[in-house]
């Protein structure tokens, strides 16, 4: 009897209209919805002293395809998942790279894992930067804290394909000297041609040898100049700083279409159903985490 | 259409016993009304509405994803050899059950709980079936096989191939063809409550409810969770890891968006960070969020959260509030 | 797909659910919608009770230190080890010198078991339980004005009161069935008393929200009553029929005037005015109390001055009305109904009675019982630290984080020769543990818990005890037996309640067949007995109710300028006590997972801390570290703590002055100094 039984047939992908990087879900990796791939560490650096860089390599066997802005879910085992972005462009292929900071139980069992061990990789996920509103137009690329992990990987592929937009102009702001992220990729955007790349910090210990600027963020913003009609501005920081710095960019002239946020919420599939990163009616995680100003409004978003 | 009584009914699921894995509503040991395995007693079809979540035939309050070993080799928690067959939902049960279907296939497929949910057959009840003999609305489509009371007998309408199937091997009843008159009943049903539901979903949609009005209704929260733990289209889930000897297993297990650890990220950030917030986002979600993503509201009135909150702030009670209040 | 129905192992409301388990794993809780308390809505926690049970923590075998570690080992030398060294410690330093705690966590049948084990084989009265540390001061208090320290009327009341005065109850948090009740009787037209420091969240639903001084309970009570004395509301029939000692209650309460009472508490004249005119005119007022009052060194004061005000408005005795103490732990009501206290067998009755005595020799078929109370346990702990206790058995309950001050509790756990702890998780009291014995949790075996209601109600086995772990009534009928005693061998734990049936008048009609579906109140005196919904109808269980005025005194510690707060405790909606079982519940612990103080953001800027910022909070006994949580909903003065997080525990604060008369510690007031960490 069971034989003539008919299992329902479910189509692989829906039909939900968000859902335009859908094109990648053949290059994920890891195949059942919550069952992650399991990858050695390569190699770990120290970033700062809250952050490290965990590096993993992509066998070629693996069609492994990511947009910069996405992100993975990562498996430490015993301690769960968190989401992490990938912090290196798709143009540099064959590794991954994230920059992750201790906050809290995950994240520090992270930290004391040694090269060789083995984590858990599901993704890319998410939407990532759309490029392609990106290209031809000047770019504002603005980071705070850990923000620059995400756009880390945008940076890269600005610089890979520097042909595709006009000016670039990188803004970072930390707390410290210290919480700066990828010091040397700074120093050397700072001494590139490619780019303007400005840095700033809330303070400075006394007696550091920091000869950069001090204050806040969005302080950046108003001495430069800024043809509204062809820049589009790229925001990525923690959500206190959002509000400053939209209003900075506002006053530059940049309405809502030229200002792209990348959100943080609390995830846990990935996958658009465990709903913990809700927006209204928008899922962090397969909406976003990449958002134009515009489509969010009258969201609750900055909440 | 076929008529069967309620004995013969149960003949034919006891013939098919060895092939499906029946559930369906029991009487639980001091009354609770339940769902259950199929056992000697016979269905309690007609004891009205389960109050408990009964998609979590599903999407059960805890599940296993898989166990990993020391070898990092996985295990998926095995699925029951039998399929499921359900007997006794309602029309709004039917509804809820049709969205989250649609929920976790949309998109990325969540194969956690398409697998279990493919392998089943759903038989709905409605017709004369009320506790007392009271009309139950009719679902017309939304499960494989509807088992229409019409006092006496059910009339068995197939909407899939597989009811088609199931019905082919019940030997019993007579052909008939009065389901027009039962239909017609069916659709004559007042519903205010949905009228006032969509009202209040659109007070919303303008924006018309104030911070105010949430604050008083999050006044009397006391953050039991059962009305996200009883809805059947509230799908949250948190995910977490046990460790044990020699390897760990991911569960998953129902969340709540009143929990104010629900949304708050490693920072301390939280964008529902007071209790207003999070009422307001579970009423919120369902009657305008949902409609935007959806294209319909995803509370069924199935009146579910109601009758368990103990301070009287289920949904059809805020709604009602809101329309007074705001309408 | 299994579904057991049983009641939650949390707080004393007493909800009923069904767990679900499936092939023996937990996976979830379904609620009883029929349970007249918990009609198909649990709390968070009970919400949550399934996870803990198999969390791989749980201790699934004994242990045993040996060279200074604990180590796995067998039960046949665990239990050997533990048969042999208390009665060579009652050799040579005497029959009081071994201590029982027995635990308000475990069932009605083990808590008997214990105190029989405790008084029949080892001849000791030395055996008490947590109850010395909520509830004492209820059970002494209202002993001596009503007869019975339990709650007078039931939790249904709730529904048919016109006012209530919740007063050192945070009723929405620890019993949130009960506080959602009174919410939705307040939303029906009740009106709502709340006295209390802090506005929790029944004060947001009051008509009158008093704010007095922490502590200064008793002057509050006392000037309410000199309200209703001087403007005639007192219920003069009633006090006439129904009460002694009325004259000597008016003298007292006559040096209440509001003007002072205003003074002492904080409060103004016109609150005190309010509150007692509500209260008198009602139809049926309904007190509702919980440890804000107990924990006091003038706890029992504070319970008796509860039970005069009752009295004297003639609010008892009738649905709505009573005095009601909510009971903390699940069956903390149980364990004092069940004699697992130093002077009472079970069903209060006096181990000193001859009468009660000779029946408890008999039924137990020994020779003779002690006939001296036994110590409470905060006086054991001192006595453990002054070398008079030698040896300590403690099941179920995990002093090191419960008990106040916890330098001292330390200490004396390590003058101990001998302890012997029976959990089933390693808590920070199993730490010192020479012996640690592995339980089954309440969904590992058979019994009943006794609700705050005086409702007695089934827990049913739900899967075998994991690992190696056994019943707590299975361990002591071992004991009992390797000891030499006869007279402890049941086949299951309905057996036990026979023999509870048969000694107890107050639980003389109780067997499982009865209680099967849904628990009975006692008493419940005989097989046909319906129970009692309500206690004092008519007459009051001591035959008439005495009026016992009691004068305000200030707490044991107060402000000064060194520690210029006043320090209060108490729990957090989403953990219980000790946090043991919901510090390993995923979502429980997602929502607190590390302690905090509440502090009033006019005191938080003055010193310079912000929200979250890490502060230091000190009182004489020692400082903790934990994060601040500026609330309004705090007044400037005060600071309040939990006490479930083992990283800052609570307790190493708080103080250990007693009550002279119930030895209940006074957890919510201390004084106590706060700074930011730099
Ligand atoms: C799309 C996306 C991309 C991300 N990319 C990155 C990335 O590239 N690099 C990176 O480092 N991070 C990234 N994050 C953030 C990262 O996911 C989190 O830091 C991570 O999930 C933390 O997990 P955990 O288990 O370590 O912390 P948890 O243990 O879950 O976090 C708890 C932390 O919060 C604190 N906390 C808990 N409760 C409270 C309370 N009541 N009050 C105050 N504090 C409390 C705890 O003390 C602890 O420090 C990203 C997040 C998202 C959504
Ligand atoms: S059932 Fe009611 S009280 Fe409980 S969480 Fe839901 S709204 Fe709040
Ligand atoms: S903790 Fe108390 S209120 Fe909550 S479910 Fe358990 S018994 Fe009921
Ligand atoms: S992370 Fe689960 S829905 Fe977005």
């Amino acid at each position: 009897m069971v034989s003539c039984f008919e299992k329902k047939q479910y189509s692989e992908r829906g039909n939900c209209d968000c859902f335009h990087f859908g094109v990648f879900m053949d290059s994920r990796i890891g195949h059942a919805a919550y069952e992650p791939a399991i990858y050695s560490i390569h190699s770990i650096s120290d970033l700062t002293p809250h952050e490290k860089l965990f590096r993993i390599e992509i066998p070629d066997a693996v069609d492994f395809r990511h947009e910069p802005g996405q992100f993975v879910q990562l498996s430490v085992w015993g301690w769960g998942e968190a989401p992490i972005s990938i912090s290196n462009s798709p143009t540099r292929k064959g590794y991954l790279e994230f920059a992750i900071r201790h906050a809290g139980s995950l994240t520090g069992a992270l930290h004391q894992m040694r090269p060789g061990s083995k984590i858990g990789l599901r993704g890319p996920f998410g939407n990532g930067f759309d490029v392609n509103r990106l290209r031809s137009q000047n770019l504002l690329l603005i980071a705070g804290g850990c923000g620059l992990a995400p756009l880390r990987s945008l940076i890269q592929y600005c610089e890979d394909c520097r042909d595709e937009f006009m000016d670039i102009r990188i803004l970072y702001g930390a707390k410290t000297p210290h919480d700066l992220l990828y010091k040397s990729d700074l120093a050397a955007w700072m001494e590139s041609e490619t780019f303007d790349c400005r840095i700033i910090v809330d303070f400075v210990a006394p007696n550091h040898g920091y000869s950069g600027k001090i204050g806040l963020l969005p302080e950046l913003i108003p001495p430069l100049e800024v043809e509204a009609e062809n820049t589009t501005a790229v925001l990525v920081g923690p959500p206190m700083m959002y509000p400053f710095v939209v209003e900075a960019l506002r006053k530059k002239g940049l309405d809502d279409e030229r200002i792209m946020v990348s959100l943080e919420r609390h995830m846990k599939c990935g996958i658009g159903k465990c709903g913990h990163c809700a927006i209204d009616h928008f899922s962090c995680c397969i909406d976003g985490p990449v958002f134009l100003l515009r489509d969010l409004q009258g969201t609750e978003w900055a909440g | 259409m076929k008529t069967i009584t309620c004995d013969q009914f149960h003949h034919f699921l006891y013939s098919i016993r060895e092939d499906f894995e029946i559930v369906g509503p029991v009487i639980l040991h001091d009354g609770t009304l339940s769902l259950g395995r199929l056992t000697a007693e016979p269905l309690a079809l007609f004891a009205g509405r389960i109050p408990f979540r009964f998609t979590s035939l599903f999407f059960p309050h805890s599940e296993r994803l898989f166990a990993m070993s020391d070898e990092y080799r996985f295990d998926k928690s095995g699925s029951s050899a039998k399929p499921l067959l359900v007997v006794g939902w309602r029309a709004e049960d039917l509804e809820a059950l049709e969205f989250i279907d649609e929920f976790f296939r949309t998109g990325f497929r969540d194969d956690v709980f398409c697998d279990r949910r493919q392998s089943s057959v759903v038989i709905g009840v409605s017709g004369r079936c009320g506790v007392n003999g009271e009309f139950c609305r009719i679902s017309e489509g939304k499960c494989d096989m509807e088992l229409i009371y019409d006092g006496k007998h059910f009339i068995m309408a197939e909407y899939t191939e597989n009811g088609r199937f199931l019905s082919e091997k019940i030997v019993w009843g007579e052909e008939t063809d009065s389901l027009e008159a039962l239909l017609q009943e069916s659709r004559a049903l007042r519903t205010p409550e949905r009228e006032i539901l969509q009202t209040a979903s659109q007070l919303l949609m303008r924006n018309q409810v104030d911070d105010d009005f949430w604050a008083e209704i999050a006044d009397r929260c006391i953050q039991c969770t059962s009305c996200t733990n009883v809805c059947p289209t509230c799908t949250c889930f948190d995910v977490y890891d046990m460790r044990l000897k020699r390897k760990i297993e991911r569960y998953r297990m129902w969340d709540s968006c009143q929990m104010s650890g629900f949304m708050r990220e490693a920072s301390g950030h939280n964008p529902l960070a007071s209790q207003s917030d999070r009422t307001r986002r579970r009423i919120r979600h369902k009657l305008v969020d949902d409609l935007h993503r959806w294209g319909r509201m995803t509370c069924f009135l199935c009146g579910r959260c109601d009758d368990v909150c103990p301070t009287g702030i289920g949904m059809k009670a805020v709604a009602a509030e809101i329309v007074e209040r705001f309408g | 797909m299994k579904k057991t129905l049983t009641t939650c192992p949390f707080c004393a409301t007493g909800c009923m659910y069904y767990l679900q388990s499936d092939h023996d794993k937990f996976v979830g809780i379904e609620p009883s919608t029929v349970h007249s308390i918990a009609k198909g809505h649990p709390c968070v926690k009970g919400w949550n009770a399934f996870q803990f049970i198999h969390h791989p923590d749980r201790l699934t075998t004994p242990l045993i230190r040996k060279n200074g570690v604990l180590e796995a080992a067998g039960w046949e030398e665990a239990l050997d080890l533990v048969v042999h060294t208390l009665p060579s410690l009652q050799a040579r330093y005497g029959h009081d010198s071994i201590m029982f705690f027995s635990s308000a966590r475990t069932t009605n049948e083990e808590n008997y078991l214990f105190m029989k084990l405790a008084r029949a084989v080892f001849k000791t009265n030395n055996v008490d339980h947590c109850a010395r540390l909520c509830h004492s001061s209820s059970v002494l208090g209202l002993a001596a004005t009503f007869g019975s320290g339990a709650m007078s009327n039931s939790i249904s009341c709730v529904d048919e009161a016109d006012t209530f005065f919740v007063i050192g109850s945070n009723t929405t948090e620890n019993h949130p069935q009960i506080g959602a009740r009174i919410l939705q009787s307040v939303k029906r037209g009740a009106k709502l008393i709340v006295a209390d420091s802090r506005t929790i969240r029944l004060a947001k639903a009051a008509t009158l929200h008093l704010r007095h001084r922490n502590g200064s309970d008793v002057a509050l009570i006392n000037g309410m009553m000199h309200v209703i004395i001087r403007d005639g509301l007192e219920n003069r029939e009633f006090i006439e029929s129904r009460t002694q000692n009325y004259e000597q209650l008016k003298n007292t309460v006559l040096r209440y005037p509001p003007s002072i009472v205003a003074e002492i508490t904080g409060l103004t004249p016109q609150e005190i005015i309010d509150a007692a005119h509500l209260y008198a005119t009602s139809p049926a007022a309904m007190i509702i109390y919980s440890v804000g009052i107990t924990q006091h060194t003038h706890g029992v004061d504070n319970v008796r001055s509860l039970a005069n005000l009752a009295m004297l408005t003639g609010h008892v005795g009738r649905p709505g009305t009573g005095v009601n103490p909510l009971r903390g732990q699940n069956n903390v009501q149980g364990a004092c109904d069940m004699g697992a206290l130093p002077n009472v067998f079970s069903g209060y009755q006096k181990v000193a009675d001859e009468a009660v005595r000779q029946k408890f020799v008999n039924e137990w078929r020994v020779a003779d019982l002690p006939a001296h109370a036994g110590l409470p346990m905060t006086r054991a702990l001192n006595a453990a630290e002054r070398g008079e206790i030698k040896g300590l058995y403690i099941v179920g309950e995990d002093p090191v984080i419960s008990d106040p001050d916890q330098g001292h509790v330390r200490n004396a756990l390590q003058q101990l020769d001998f302890l012997v702890v029976q959990d089933i998780f390693l808590t920070a009291t199993a730490e010192y543990a020479d012996v640690v014995l592995p339980a089954a949790c309440f969904a590992e075996k058979d019994g009943t818990f006794t609700s705050t209601e005086r409702r007695i109600q089934r827990v049913r086995k739900a899967a075998l005890p994991i690992g190696g772990a056994r019943a707590d009534w299975e361990i002591f009928c071992e004991i009992a037996s390797r000891a030499g005693y006869k007279y402890m061998h049941y086949n299951a734990p309905s057996e036990i309640m026979d023999e509870i049936a048969r000694v107890t008048p107050i639980y003389g009609g109780i067997s499982y067949s009865r209680i099967d579906q849904i628990g009975l109140q006692w008493p419940c005196l005989d097989e046909h007995h319906p129970g009692t919904p309500i206690l004092h109808v008519g007459r009051f269980v001591g035959g008439m109710g005495c009026f016992c005025p009691a004068e305000y005194r200030p707490p044991a510690e107060t402000p000064d300028a060194e520690y210029p707060f006043i320090l209060t405790t108490g729990r957090s909606y989403f953990h219980y006590h000790t946090g043991s079982m919901t510090r390993r519940t995923r979502l429980l612990e997602r929502e607190e997972n590390r302690s905090y103080v509440e502090i009033n953001p006019v005191d938080a800027h003055r010193l310079g801390i912000r929200d979250r910022d890490f502060v230091m909070v000190a009182t004489r006994r020692g400082e903790i570290v934990m994060s601040a949580r500026m609330t309004k909903d705090i007044t400037p003065g005060v600071l309040f703590i939990t006490f479930h997080f083992e990283e800052s525990p609570g307790n190493l604060l708080t103080n250990n002055a007693l009550d002279p008369e119930s030895h209940i510690p006074e957890y919510k007031v201390c004084a106590a100094r706060i700074t930011r960490k730099p």
